[in-house]
């Protein structure tokens, strides 16, 4: 129990901060009991290098201060820099959008098959009869199925209609 | 503070008046976390550009060195936290100087032991390397409050840990440096 109470002072308090009746309480135990006399020089090793230690001084460099300001206007630029490559990323997603959809707009209108556009037979059936200003006029198919006077007559019905 | 005020608006020239003024004090700080004057310089550079980013968290209630120690203690305490531990140190790991000057301080040879600026800095560094080995908690409380002899309120403050927390961690830490330093005098354990 004694010793424990000699490590409890060692450890309790910097040696430096005991005062001189602790200090005679521990000197006079550690020179009776070895194992408390070996922690005893121990503590007081210990104290001599963190003496050693605090005494240590580092004193800034004259280039310090212009260090650290290049240092600090790095790191501004650095975080800079993610704002403006997230801008031209935006504008990018937006051009790669609208030339996507312009492309689509290309591809349905040249390739897909609609309601108005002619298949295949009804191509070749637009070949075989050409397109006549009196089959538009009249709505009609052909112009050859009608003889001279239907087509008189259709006509002048039309202007007559007209006025 | 004047200063404080323009730098969190951006002004750079009172950056650098701040920089100018409380190197000597961040230094002081970073110094008792590393070793290397190389590793003591990044951690103030990296101490001051938190302070530039976080300017805007100092209210003005206490004083602004005050509020710039704490800020590099926990900052240094991080990049301590953050980077790997050192095996624990034997006594076959141990410099011809540094036996020597442990030998010296078993002898109670007087001449020996005071001091050189050379012996002092064997002793620095070898309590450098004995820190290495523990935790970043321990490595502090123990410059802090033995090494420099600072109170415990003032290590709280420092720290922004309760007296308590302070005291416990001294305890334990005492302890641990003291059984480390047991294993290199050959004590055994």
């Amino acid at each position: 129990m004694r010793e424990q109470h000699i490590k409890a002072i060692l450890e309790g308090a910097p040696l430096a901060s005991l005062s001189e009746a602790e200090l005679e309480t521990v000197r006079e135990h550690a020179a009776r009991c070895a194992d408390c006399g070996r922690a005893f020089r121990a503590a007081r090793v210990a104290a001599e290098l963190l003496r050693a230690r605090a005494a240590e001084e580092f004193e800034p460099s004259p280039f310090f201060q212009t260090r650290v300001l290049a240092a600090l206007r790095a790191r501004r630029a650095e975080e800079e820099a993610p704002a403006l490559r997230r801008l031209w990323r935006a504008a990018g997603a937006l051009a790669a959008s609208m030339a996507a959809t312009v492309a689509l707009l290309a591809g349905l209108t040249f390739l897909a098959p609609g309601p108005g556009v002619v298949t295949d037979d009804a191509a070749a059936a637009a070949t075989s009869e050409p397109y006549s200003a009196e089959a538009a006029l009249l709505g009609v198919a052909s112009a050859e199925e009608m003889d001279y006077e239907q087509v008189l007559s259709a006509l002048y019905a039309s202007g007559e209609g007209n006025e | 503070m004047e200063l404080a005020r323009l730098a969190r608006g951006g002004d750079e020239p009172a950056f650098a008046e701040i920089v100018r003024r409380y190197s000597p004090r961040v230094f002081r700080v970073a110094g008792r976390f590393f070793r290397q004057r190389e590793r003591v310089e990044e951690a103030a550079q990296e101490v001051f550009l938190k302070a530039f980013t976080e300017l805007g968290s100092f209210e003005g209630r206490g004083s602004f060195e005050g509020w710039l120690t704490r800020l590099a203690t926990n900052t240094c305490l991080n990049l301590v936290r953050s980077a790997k531990r050192r095996p624990e140190l034997t006594v076959s790991n141990l410099t011809e100087d540094e036996g020597e000057w442990l030998d010296a301080q078993m002898s109670g040879d007087a001449v020996a032991r005071h001091e050189s600026v050379e012996r002092g800095r064997v002793a620095a560094d070898l309590a450098g390397r004995v820190l290495d080995t523990m935790s970043a908690d321990d490595r502090l409380v123990l410059t802090l409050v033995d090494g420099e002899e600072l109170a415990v309120k003032e290590v709280a403050e420092m720290t922004g840990w309760s007296e308590s927390k302070v005291k416990v961690q001294a305890f334990r830490a005492r302890r641990r440096m003291r059984e480390a330093v047991e294993k290199l005098l050959g004590f055994g354990g």
